[in-house]
């Protein structure tokens, strides 16, 4: 098996390891660099559990190979959650009950992170349709638009 | 009490939030191999030679295992009812393979990669043999059978009747057959199953971390398989990424603990999606044949059926989806007579298992749209038709024909509430608009039973004898010596919020606030009090856990307030626990804090009341009092409180396309006294797009030879945020008089009545095109065939 060296960042430290072509980003997160942050729901690119920010943007990290990410950013949950206390979707994520067994919400914190990002007051349809790739089996869903939607609002105004 | 019943935000979140829980993938035992199984392509094929030599040799291989190991080093696992003839079932295939998925040979290496790669390396040759996928045929006489031994597919048939069916069929004015179908579908908990397993040759002792939702029975399971005894045994569960009944095979703890043995290392074994979705377990489909005995005025007088359970390769939890239907088969209504045929069916496909209100949406689906076509028959209001039939108030509690006790609960106000907060009427008129206009709108209704908690000694009923009885947990309530407190429960929650919840309750009796309560996560036998019936599983929670863990904090409360009595030279009954302390009722000051009580207890035991021992820590197990052994006329409560649900939806079924839009979706239910609002209100949504999912996505389709169709998440659809609307949710609280603080169940409700509410709307809206929803789930393709066919609807 051939070993590839990749150097990227993650959650702003630089990282150089040599790893398996064969290993995902997901992999390299959880086995090498022990981030179980993020979790692994199908290994084939739909459920979304494993959704991290490479350079900003959310991805798969269970369709990505740690060698085809040399030089880029990631971003976990780890690197979303601030020191000081929970990030603002984080806070109302819990006040609103978006969660239940707790295994999607990394990958719903990032794919939120990216909308916000981008749409700073996001109506529900946009909200729906900005986590449509995202599964959860336990909320449906309607708290975990509520608390990206009292996330929005907070962090418009800080 | 202050915090019972309080939207107290949930204790785990601020770990599951950030990414610190610890699911099992995330639990790292030094030096442990990862496992993987190679499984059968054939669905249903003998064995005919297993080579693995070639497997062993791959650089990094530690151990391989084969159905041969299995028999050399373990015992076979017992299901979880007795099937008439034994029929050894081991961890591996022996011999034959009863389902494509079946696991026949096992691969301890470095990684799960390299696993994997020695799979590709063993050689299996398999003789095909007929694979028997429908249950009707798989019963029938000349069928292929997947154990010669017992002679037949058939696990269990029998017919159970209650009152005078004949007669009332006789008195009837009308009858109404009609055969339903329901599909293979599950909950697919976004955490996979799986499990770590230890072994310690110096103590021959197991560890086992899993995520198995059932631990009581899965240790007794164990012990016996490998042949040690309980003590030598132990399981931690750490968070749970869901489970829905769905997490549980015994047979992976096996594969991994023989592994282990073999290997010297601890092992971990993962299911990958694919072995999730194809092996692990599916809810029951079946065949209901439902004969429903009226008068003209809508009276149902009484009810036949005969329901075919579709077993699968089902050996590890057989015949209760029968069981299960049987107390509440006549579902919210005042049905006299009931006569219940029973065919439990191997086939070979996945086994069939417990999933989310296991058998009551079957049970649901066939009684909720048997009443929709009754209405239609009579042209009465389908509303109207449902409260002419209910069970009333006043009739509380009241004993169905089989036996259930519904124990509380206002049936026709709760289908009232729905009705009022859908805008029933409104909605009729919009329909009339739209139809006007050409579109396909249409509105379902479908109303429940929602029961918790199972009683074992239903299996009676099945095996002539009893086992094991009764619906309990057993809980653990510690003041420690700082006067910190901790609790623990034998139950391991799967994203119910249980750390919160117990919280709550221990902080009600103790004086405290949740934050005070530290709950443990999980569950650990070697620290959490158990029983065999402990798990997480049936709904039970407020059943018999709450129980538990009152007993076991008004137990530590007591001996606090006689420590406190003792120090202060007062009566217990003139103290009481508060802001954290133990003070004189009316004397502001004269208190001792808990912290203090609990020095006294631990350190300074020379200041206890006499004859107290010391310590501050109590264990208490409570049993529902509602679980009885079977009664005469072979009635029986199988499960024990009731909780009930009313759903209205409306759809819109696009004529081009055959996609249903579900518009708008009204759950009005009620559990009983909520604990806490946030979380209950949390499981009526997630319970209910999970029954919108089984109406409308998901199916786990077999083709002829038993190979599985819909095997990733690219065609075993999901139900994503795009696919459901908002979950409107209201409530009505009637407390059980049956439960410690009158909670009923609560997180298998919405999954229930969905499937056949949204199935009512459906045939609703295309009521112009004379078609009849008798299956599962309506795909646009279907609905696409109905509209451009209506002859050939079925």
């Amino acid at each position: 098996m051939n070993d590839v060296l990749v150097r990227l960042t993650v959650n702003g430290r630089a990282v150089e390891r040599t790893v398996p072509a064969r290993r995902s980003l997901a992999d390299l997160l959880r086995e090498d660099l022990r981030l179980t942050g993020t979790h692994v729901g199908c290994e084939h690119g739909v459920c979304g559990a494993c959704t991290v920010l490479v350079d900003g943007r959310t991805a798969r990290s269970c369709l990505l190979f740690a060698g085809q990410l040399d030089g880029a950013q990631i971003t976990t949950v780890e690197g979303l959650t601030p020191a000081d206390g929970p990030s603002a979707l984080q806070a109302a994520f819990r006040e609103c009950h978006a969660l239940q067994c707790g295994f999607c919400t990394a990958g719903l914190l990032a794919t939120a992170h990216e909308l916000l990002a981008e749409t700073a007051a996001p109506t529900r349809e946009e909200i729906r349709e900005a986590i449509a790739g995202n599964l959860c089996m336990c909320t449906g869903y309607v708290n975990i638009v509520r608390a990206i939607e009292l996330a929005a609002g907070r962090m418009r105004r800080p | 009490m202050t915090w019972v019943g309080a939207p107290v935000p949930r204790k785990e979140d601020v770990r599951l939030t950030t990414g610190r829980g610890l699911y099992l993938d995330d639990v790292a035992r030094p030096g442990a191999l990862h496992a993987a199984m190679l499984r059968s392509p054939h669905a249903h094929a003998r064995i005919v030679a297993l080579e693995t030599a070639e497997a062993a040799r791959l650089p990094g291989v530690h151990a391989v295992l084969t159905g041969a190991d299995a028999v050399a080093a373990s015992r076979p696992i017992r299901p979880l009812i007795p099937t008439p003839v034994p029929l050894p079932d081991w961890c591996l295939a022996v011999d034959r393979v009863r389902f494509a998925g079946e696991p026949v040979a096992a691969v301890a290496a470095v990684d799960r990669a390299t696993a994997e790669d020695a799979l590709e390396r063993i050689r299996v040759e398999y003789e095909p043999l007929p694979a028997v996928v429908d249950p009707e045929a798989a019963l029938a006489p000349g069928s292929p059978l997947l154990y010669p031994e017992l002679g037949t597919n058939v696990l269990w048939h029998d017919i159970l009747a209650y009152g005078d069916v004949a007669g009332a069929f006789a008195r009837a004015d009308g009858v109404l057959r009609e055969r339903f179908e329901i599909q293979r579908y599950a909950s697919t908990p976004l955490e996979t199953f799986g499990a770590i397993a230890e072994y310690d040759t110096g103590l021959d002792a197991y560890t086992f971390w899993t995520n198995d939702q059932r631990p009581g029975l899965t240790l007794a399971i164990l012990a016996e398989s490998l042949a040690v005894p309980q003590s030598q045994l132990r399981l931690i569960t750490p968070d749970i990424g869901g489970a829905f009944g769905n997490k549980r095979r015994p047979a992976y703890l096996l594969v991994c603990a023989l592994l282990a043995r073999r290997s010297g290392c601890p092992v971990k074994y993962l299911e990958d999606r694919l072995e999730n979705l194809g092996a692990l377990m599916h809810a029951c489909n079946g065949v209901m044949d439902v004969e429903l005995a009226y008068r003209t005025d809508g009276t149902v007088l009484a009810l036949r059926v005969r329901d075919v359970a579709d077993e699968g390769k089902n050996l590890v939890s057989p015949m209760q989806h029968n069981l299960i239907k049987l107390g509440n088969i006549v579902n919210g209504y005042r049905i006299g007579a009931v006569s219940y045929e029973a065919y439990s069916v191997l086939t070979t496909k996945c086994p069939s298992g417990a999933n989310r209100g296991i058998g009551k949406p079957f049970m649901c689906f066939a009684v909720e749209r048997a009443m929709a076509l009754l209405a239609r028959r009579l042209q009465l209001d389908p509303a109207e038709l449902r409260l002419r039939n209910y069970v009333r108030a006043d009739e509380m509690p009241y004993t169905t024909p089989p036996g259930a006790q519904y124990d509380s609960g206002d049936y026709p106000a709760t289908l009232r509430r729905a009705l009022e907060r859908f805008d029933y009427r409104g909605a009729r008129e919009t329909q009339a608009r739209a139809r006007a206009e050409g579109r396909l709108l249409g509105i379902g209704i479908a109303t429940s039973v929602e029961p918790a908690g199972t009683n074992l000694a239903s299996y009676e009923l099945i095996t002539g004898r009893r086992a094991a009885s009764g619906s309990a947990e057993a809980a653990m309530v510690r003041v420690e010596p700082d006067g910190g407190v901790r609790a623990a429960l034998g139950d391991p929650a799967s994203g119910q919020g249980y750390e919160t919840v117990v919280a709550q309750i221990v902080a009600d009796e103790l004086g405290l606030t949740p934050a005070d309560v530290h709950v443990e996560r999980g569950f650990d036998s070697s620290t959490t009090p158990w029983l065999y019936l402990s798990g997480n599983y049936s709904n039970k929670f407020s059943v018999t856990d709450v129980g538990a863990v009152l007993g076991a904090a008004r137990a530590v409360r007591d001996k606090l307030l006689r420590i406190a009595a003792h120090r202060l030279e007062v009566a217990v009954e003139d103290l009481e626990l508060a802001d954290a302390e133990a003070r004189v009722r009316g004397a502001p000051g004269r208190g001792l804090p808990i912290r203090e009580l609990a020095r006294t207890a631990y350190a300074d035991v020379l200041g206890l009341p006499p004859g107290e021992p010391p310590g501050l820590e109590a264990r208490h197990a409570h049993q529902n009092p509602l679980a009885k052994p079977v009664g005469a006329g072979r009635t029986v409560r199988s499960q024990l409180v009731f909780s009930n649900a009313a759903h209205c939806c409306l759809v819109e079924v696009d004529r081009r396309t055959g996609q249903v839009r579900l518009l708008k979706h009204v759950v009005v239910h009620d559990c009983g006294r909520e604990l806490n609002p946030l979380i209950v209100e949390g499981m009526v949504h997630g319970s209910t797009v999970h029954g919108i999912g089984a109406a409308l996505l998901e199916e786990f389709r077999y083709d002829a030879t038993g190979q599985l169709l819909t095997a990733t998440f690219m065609d075993y659809l999901k139900p994503t945020a795009l696919d459901v609307p908002d979950i409107e949710v209201d409530r009505l609280e009637h407390p059980s008089p049956f439960t410690p603080l009158g909670a009923k169940g609560v997180g298998e409700g919405g999954s229930i009545p969905a499937p056949a509410a949204v199935a009512n709307a459906v045939e609703d809206a295309l009521a112009a095109h004379g078609v009849t929803v008798r299956s599962l789930p309506i795909t646009p393709e279907r609905v696409w065939r109905w509209l451009g066919a209506p002859k050939e609807a079925r």
